[in-house]
């Protein structure tokens, strides 16, 4: 078995000399090899395939000059394993003639070398007939394909897709209307008895452009016309690529459909950050929801629940049909969420003075929000933060909302409706671990460390933007004999720093909420409204503003 | 000194308020400083580093004050072919270096990412975008770049044409390096002058791009001289002497006033006492701003970093009588170019010819190509028996720099270096004491 990577691999001709070839799409748990004998900042994806083809049987690899951390993915395999078929084929990224001269002369080397190598033999007879049969094949399957389903289509766009991605939309019964990604679209056969090699290498390079080829200029006008035929886009790009965040920065601009941009890193562990993203913004595509029972256990009123299962913090709102909040509660989330979630279910009724019977439904939200068997339905937390904001202050446009792990941004219009969103929730640096972090190593209590940076005098600036850096810098500014006071303020301006990049990349309308935890941190308060110059709206009790979205979810599940 | 940081924090004050005005106090900048490092020199240095300072000062304030002589290019473009229309070349990764004279780097960064670019890629490329999202930078006549030795040049040149018409020429540089792939460069090289032509308005003289590459050829071979020299006699430098002299090395090569200056280090070197430091071969960039570093081997006659790999990327002769093909030959046999056990091998010998004590490679922030070869380079040194140390940090942004942990690295190295010679441990620090 030889593994690829790339559509530009010429995978029939190793098909036609019986080779089996198995793209690889790693999902890793680690990338300890990859740290170790490349370099962590390296692409997510080679990193992946580093370690997929060590662990891996494969009899070789076939790489294309795709990027520098291809590159380096290929001088590492080598390295590794001296005695397969590592190889490297030069892909021109001119795909005029001159490009695809030069590309037939490589790939007629390289099957020159396997040749010698496996002992295997390339009739082009046989593989003009495979050519043939795959063509035929293709057309089979466009001619069957149905015309336009009902519902809701997305298309894909952007780096190679991770599988996931797809399939959490085929789950829901999401029609993928498009995939340009690397792995995405069917590769185009051109078939010419004459000249069988040169029509195929012409055809490999005629694909849709990759952002590698010079080509791909025209790729904004391209996809602009695709993304007619969608309701939405998902722009996916992968950890440390950069490549096609130039394009997702320019078709921002132009595109008029919504687009997500998706960051994946081919581990295991990122599924439920890649669900959350794409439930949400389904969710603001405006997926149809499953209407719910209604049991008002014979009683007049009618009162519903939203849960929202955080990493800090488990919240629960229990709402009557008039929109009134009834009761809340707030407990520290445990190390089982289910738990936390009966203990604030128990405490929330408790003051309701209610029953189980007495809610006809329950919304849960927030990343644990699957994990709730009481729940009738999920939503995220991003669509149930906008919600609850436009509740409690319907001129909210830009939320910022801080938990304890992640924060995020989310852009509402004056219907309340989420249409933009970003979140952090990869790194500690700008969320309420990060606090934490700090006031231990400045000694102080969590809640002490915002009302100490209202007393700061000087300016000191944190600049490293990782948390681990971050926090050594304050502890030698805390051996510079620096006053807690001023350190605490930089904290929070570095902060700040963070949530503003998040606001502006969704637009930074006015007005201004603050949602999570984190806002009841004055000395962050400050320092954002400072940098956003404008003046952040705070809700009696902001760590229910996402159980309280839930709840409303419930009500108009009912409705 | 208080007014050039009072002037620095004006114009930085006034990019971000009013970016076209901010850019007319940049350029006025760069030009009172060209005329400061003429009659104030860097006194800690050798002449020939002085000299080279201020040349560079000159490339970068005489263009951008006349608009229309430079195009925008990238550190691998055929300048040679640009000289032959009398304009200059300007690398995006040089001009990102000089806004962060201004502090600007971080502000412009910023704008880069807030506009949506991904905040892993390498910072000099954000930096350049950023400055032109700012406002501040506006689009050349005329631009070019390779795919060598990164995947931003072409990315970042499409981004900039869509976003401000800055037209370009893009070279692909082919992987392997056989005849074939030499044509197709050249084959690229040759259209683009036709093009050039006809966007300059004038007729390309090839006679003249033979003369040029023949002051090239003689540049290396001094450069070549000079290093030979290197091994006898001290040259006290600065870490971002390096830089200049890479600025030299792919912005001036082939003008007479690059030749000449390199001819004048070769001259002035021998006027040195015997060096008896560390002598240290840097790959990669250097961050010239970064404490650690400068307090180590600024004016340091204990360590000198005595080359670099990204000042002479290629070593060989040119062929003048081939002046298309010399120069696809002389991107493509790049050592940046190509398969890292190439690079490797290539460092080695590179290091052994010097006599080098220690390498040092430096991983930028964002940089894959660099980052992701280190271990295998440190394997290749490690076979040589040649110390090398790994530093993690960013050429530009101080904020993904960690002054802690490099000193932490740095010093440990020092002193095992230090150590081989039997030299007490903690020499390494004294001498830092010593130049504090
Ligand atoms: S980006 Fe292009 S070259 Fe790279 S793997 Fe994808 S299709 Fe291949
Ligand atoms: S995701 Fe980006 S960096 Fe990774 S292999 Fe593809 S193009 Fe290269
Ligand atoms: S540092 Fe690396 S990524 Fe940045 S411009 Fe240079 S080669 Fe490219």
């Amino acid at each position: 078995m030889i593994g690829y990577i790339c559509k530009y691999a010429p995978v029939e001709i190793f098909e036609a000399m019986g080779v089996e070839m198995h793209r690889i799409e790693p999902e890793v748990s680690n990338f300890n090899q990859a740290d170790m004998r490349m370099h962590p900042n390296v692409c997510s994806f080679a990193k992946g395939v580093l370690e997929e083809v060590l662990a891996g049987d494969y009899e070789g690899v076939i790489l294309t000059t795709c990027c520098d951390s291809i590159r380096r993915l290929y001088d590492v395999l080598k390295a590794q394993l001296p005695d397969r078929f590592i190889y490297m084929l030069d892909t021109p990224r001119i795909t005029k003639d001159a490009g695809i001269c030069l590309y037939e002369s490589r790939i007629r080397k390289m099957i020159g070398e396997y040749e010698e190598f496996s002992g295997r033999h390339l009739d082009e007879e046989k593989f003009f007939a495979l050519l043939k049969a795959r063509k035929a094949e293709q057309e089979k399957r466009e001619n069957a394909q149905g015309k336009e389903g009902s519902g809701l289509s997305v298309g894909i766009a952007g780096a190679r897709a991770n599988q996931n991605i797809r399939r959490i939309l085929e789950e829901r019964g999401v029609k993928v209307a498009f995939d340009l990604t690397c792995t995405g679209l069917d590769r185009k056969l051109l078939v010419e008895e004459d000249q069988v090699i040169t029509g195929y290498v012409r055809g490999l390079l005629s694909q849709f452009p990759c952002m590698r080829m010079e080509e791909a200029a025209g790729r904004d006008q391209l996809i602009a016309e695709y993304a007619d035929s969608a309701d939405g886009i998902i722009y996916h790009t992968v950890q440390f690529c950069d490549n096609y965040a130039y394009e997702y920065a320019w078709l921002k601009g132009m595109l008029k459909r919504p687009m997500l941009l998706l960051e994946t890193d081919y581990t295991r562990q990122s599924y439920g950050q890649i669900l959350t993203r794409i439930e949400a913004f389904l969710e603001s595509l405006g997926k149809g929801r499953k209407k719910g029972k209604i049991s008002t256990g014979g009683k007049e009123t009618m009162y519903v629940m939203g849960i929202d299962s955080g990493s800090t913090s488990t919240n629960a709102v229990i709402m009557d049909t008039n929109r009134e909040i009834k009761a809340f509660a707030v407990v520290r989330t445990g190390a089982k969420s289910g738990q936390s979630a009966e203990k604030v279910l128990e405490m929330v009724l408790e003051q309701a003075k209610l029953k189980r019977e007495d809610l006809a439904r329950i919304v849960s939200t927030g990343y644990g929000r699957v994990s709730i068997p009481f729940a009738d339905e999920n939503v995220t937390e991003i669509s149930c933060h906008g919600k609850g904001a436009h509740y409690f202050n319907p001129r909210v446009r830009t939320i910022l909302d801080i938990g304890g792990q992640d924060s995020k941004a989310i852009h509402l219009n004056e219907k309340g409706e989420v249409t933009d969103f970003v979140m952090n929730d990869k790194c500690a640096a700008g969320t309420g671990r990060f606090l934490e972090m700090i006031a231990r190593s400045l000694e102080i209590g969590i809640d002490e460390l915002g009302p100490a940076a209202l007393k700061s005098t000087e300016e000191i600036e944190i600049t490293s933007m990782c948390s681990v850096f971050a926090e050594s810098e304050v502890i030698s500014l805390i051996a510079q004999n620096k006053e807690k006071t001023d350190i605490a303020n930089g904290v929070c301006r570095s902060i700040a720093n963070k949530s503003y990049s998040l606001m502006k990349r969704v637009g930074l309308e006015p007005e201004y909420m603050m949602t999570g935890g984190v806002a009841k941190n004055p000395g962050v308060v400050r320092a954002v409204e400072e940098k956003i110059g404008g003046r952040l709206y705070i809700c009696p009790e902001p760590e229910i503003v996402g159980a309280a979205g839930a709840a409303i979810y419930a009500l108009e599940g009912m409705e | 000194m208080f007014l050039v940081d009072k002037y620095i924090n004006y114009v930085n004050q006034e990019v971000k308020k009013e970016p076209e005005k901010g850019w007319n106090w940049m350029v006025r900048g760069f030009q009172a400083n060209k005329l400061k490092t003429r009659l104030l020199p860097n006194s800690g240095i050798s002449k020939g580093y002085q000299k080279l300072e201020s040349m560079m000062m000159s490339l970068v304030a005489d263009s951008l004050g006349h608009e229309g002589s430079y195009v925008w290019g990238n550190i691998f473009a055929p300048e040679e072919i640009f000289q032959c229309f009398d304009r200059r070349t300007l690398s995006i990764e040089c001009l990102s270096c000089y806004f962060s004279g201004y502090h600007l780097e971080d502000y412009f960064i910023d704008c880069a990412q807030n506009a949506g670019l991904a905040p892993t890629l390498c910072s000099y490329h954000k930096t350049f975008v950023g400055a032109v999202e700012s406002g501040a930078l506006k689009a050349p006549s005329y631009a070019v770049t390779t795919s060598l030795s990164c995947d931003g040049n072409l990315n970042t040149f499409r981004y900039l044409e869509k976003k401000i018409g800055a037209p370009f020429t893009f070279l692909d540089v082919p992987y392997d390096c056989d005849p074939e792939s030499v044509d197709y460069l050249a084959k690229q090289l040759r259209e683009m002058t036709g093009q050039l032509e006809k966007v300059f308005g004038r007729p390309f003289d090839e006679e003249r791009l033979r003369r040029i590459i023949a002051i090239e050829n003689e540049t290396r071979r001094e450069l070549l001289r000079f290093y030979e020299l290197e091994k006898e006699h001290e040259y006290p430098g600065e870490i971002i002497s390096q830089l200049y002299l890479m600025m030299g090395t792919h912005l001036l090569m082939g003008t007479e006033e690059f030749r000449d200056l390199v001819k004048f280090m070769v001259e002035d070197i021998q006027t040195y006492p015997r060096f008896t430091g560390k002598r240290i071969l840097w790959v990669h960039l250097l961050p010239f701003y970064q404490e650690t570093l400068r307090a180590y081997f600024n004016g340091s006659r204990k360590y000198q970093v005595i080359a670099s790999d990204i000042v002479l990327d290629y070593a060989e002769e040119l062929d003048e009588s081939d002046p298309f093909r010399a120069l696809a030959v002389k991107t493509i046999r790049n050592i940046y170019n190509g398969s890292y056990a190439g690079k490797a091998e290539a460092l080695g010998a590179f290091a052994q010819a010097m006599e080098a004590d220690a390498v040092i490679h430096f991983c930028h922030w964002g940089c894959k190509q660099a980052s992701g070869g280190s271990i295998l380079l440190k394997e290749k040194m490690k076979e040589l028996g040649i110390p090398m140390l790994i530093l993690d940090g960013d050429g530009i942004d101080r904020r993904n720099s960690h002054d802690g942990q490099i000193k932490t690295r740095l010093e440990a190295f020092l002193e095992i270096l230090d150590e081989e010679d039997g030299n007490a441990v903690g020499a390494a620090v004294s001498a830092k004491k010593e130049e504090a």
